[in-house]
């Protein structure tokens, strides 16, 4: 934090409280009570016909979740699809980034144009996809059949195998570019001259990157990890559009089962239960995020 | 060969093999979106046809006109405008301040509200929005575009805050140091000095909030049920996968509401890429 004005400066000592108290307000409002409304509401049975008739249930609803042996499942998947949203997406992020790091003629134009995944809205993009993976008249499939693969007669979002792969490439189509952005970003980072040294003492690429390129760019793609995990939990316009969760449960994520049980069941407190588990789930993942970053600055010496 | 020449050939070979995987990138990257853009443009007795049509029919192009006649496209764009709007005016608004408190001044429970902007940063939306419409309900705010603006204003206000406070961070507390002795007050150093320096930002704040605000689909499900008030995800959304409503004037009001997006961005995205890479580098 940059060093603020003398101590002494005693006519503005509520200058900073004045000018963060309307956003700390609006936070309160519109984040804090929504989320003690949401703990309270998980304690009873409320229809979303009537929300302000509650019926204290006690634990019933969280009871509910850990018998149902579908919970595990969506679990289960929740997982599945976020750990591999964050891991491909950087891979291929991290791929591209390097392609776009070297010098090249209309460096620029491919910079910019990679990037177009990343601003079209979700539900425009769930929509051309559904259309793309149509079992009979997409184009998905077409290609798979002029290649020759058998799989391009599957109906890929009606196939409970193969509608989260399905739904897993719509989702890492439209989020590499961010974190092929990021990367990049961080690339710039990397001290030429310790590459050239490297590449003196004869350092093979993959060398060079493990020790020189990796360290640099290793925080921003920490932080790019936690960014691309909280939003791969809470990802709902693509899946729910795209598959509503289905085939039999095959892409129920939380946020999925959620607003199932919520606005489609119209359980309200079954859904605050659901609602709150995310809550802490998200809360644990930054929580473990700052655990190991602050673990690896240490170890650096920081 | 001599050595310089066959490294020189190497050389030539990897720059060539690299400009092919760049085409191939962006060529994935596009696809989907021009295949929107052929569907659009395929005369409907095609479009079921195998192999499909791989060129748009631009005698077709009747297809837009034809989609905003049919479909209340319009109105969509509109509401969705407005919401995009108004929560960028709000998240700005709501941020430039706060931001400037954290950059500029030491205070007790600065890394309380530092902490409690991460925080709530990583609240995910969906979660809350059971509670949100228990609320609303009680406050009238259901079907309200302001309402709308409320809730989506939440959920980006922090990440903005963020950038905002990366970027003052970076002005040299010299130049307001002038100011003061002009007698300028605070506000008027933060409004008059500090804004037009951290501009890029600003700009690039501006446009998450307004895409956040344009793209948005969950909260304006749940919160708007009255099809007057439809923002365009929730008017697009009811149409997908159904194959009732002819698929190329679905596609076409799917580019309509996606093209002004991504042209907008293109021209912004040096300030967006700045700004964002600045906050997340800075943590």
């Amino acid at each position: 934090m940059t060093p603020g004005p003398a101590p002494d400066a005693g006519a503005e000592r509520w200058t900073p409280y004045w000018f963060i108290a309307p956003l700390a307000l609006y936070l309160l409002l519109f984040q804090g009570v929504p989320l003690v409304q949401e703990a309270g509401l998980s304690f009873t049975a409320t229809s979303l016909l009537s929300p302000r008739e509650h019926v204290f249930v006690g634990l019933d609803n969280y009871r509910n979740l850990l018998d149902g042996s579908d919970f595990h499942a969506v679990l289960a998947t929740t997982a599945v699809y976020t750990v591999a949203c964050v891991v491909l997406s950087i891979l291929l992020g991290l791929g591209v980034a390097l392609l776009l790091d070297a010098p090249f003629r209309g460096r620029g134009v491919a910079r910019a144009l990679v990037t177009v995944p990343w601003a079209a809205p979700p539900v425009a993009v769930a929509l051309i996809f559904v259309w793309i993976f149509n079992a009979q008249y997409g184009v998905f499939n077409f290609v798979l059949r002029s290649v020759g693969f058998a799989a391009g007669r599957e109906n890929w979002l009606d196939t409970p195998e193969l509608a989260l792969p399905a739904v897993l490439l719509t989702t890492i189509w439209q989020i590499f570019p961010f974190a092929a952005v990021v990367i990049l970003a961080a690339l710039q980072g990397v001290s030429a001259e310790l590459k050239e040294a490297a590449t003196i003492d004869g350092a093979d690429r993959l060398s060079i990157f493990g020790a020189v390129v990796w360290p640099t760019i290793r925080p921003s793609v920490a932080l790019l990890s936690l960014f691309l995990t909280i939003w791969s939990i809470r990802r709902f316009d693509l899946i729910w559009l795209m598959t509503q969760g289905g085939p039999i449960g095959a892409t129920e994520t939380l946020v999925i089962k959620l607003y199932r049980d919520g606005f489609v069941y119209r359980d309200l407190g079954q859904a605050a239960a659901v609602g709150m588990v995310g809550v802490v789930v998200a809360l644990a993942v930054t929580a473990v995020y700052f655990h190991f970053t602050r673990r690896a600055e240490r170890a650096a010496g920081a | 060969m001599s050595a310089a020449a066959a490294m020189a050939g190497r050389r030539g070979w990897t720059h060539g093999l690299r400009l092919l995987t760049v085409l191939l990138v962006l060529l994935g990257a596009g696809f989907p979106l021009y295949w929107m853009f052929v569907t659009s443009l395929t005369p409907s007795a095609a479009l079921f046809a195998v192999p499909p049509h791989v060129w748009p029919s631009w005698s077709e192009l009747g297809v837009y006109t034809e989609a905003f006649r049919t479909i209340p496209v319009g109105r969509w764009l509109r509401n969705s405008a407005v919401i995009a709007a108004g929560t960028t005016v709000l998240s700005i608004a709501l941020a430039i301040f706060p931001a400037y408190a954290l950059s500029r001044f030491q205070f007790r429970g600065a890394g309380l509200v530092g902490l409690g902007l991460f925080a709530t940063q990583m609240l995910p939306e969906a979660m809350l929005v059971v509670p949100l419409y228990a609320i609303f309900g009680q406050f009238g705010l259901l079907n309200t575009l302001a309402g709308l603006i409320l809730a989506n204003t939440a959920f980006t206000v922090p990440v903005i805050t963020w950038m905002l406070k990366g970027a003052i961070d970076g002005v040299p507390i010299d130049v307001e140091e002038a100011a003061k002795i002009d007698g300028c007050t605070r506000i008027g150093i933060v409004l008059s000095i500090v804004l037009p320096l951290v501009a890029p930002s600003l700009a690039a704040a501006a446009v998450i909030s307004f895409f956040h605000g344009w793209n948005e689909y969950v909260l304006a499900t749940t919160l708007i049920s009255d099809e007057a008030l439809r923002p365009a995800s929730v008017g697009l959304a009811s149409f997908v996968g159904e194959l009732s409503t002819p698929v190329h004037s679905v596609m076409a009001v799917g580019l309509i509401y996606t093209v002004p997006a991504v042209v907008f961005y293109l021209f912004v995205q040096r300030y967006v890429v700045a700004g964002m890479t600045a906050g997340s580098v800075k943590g």
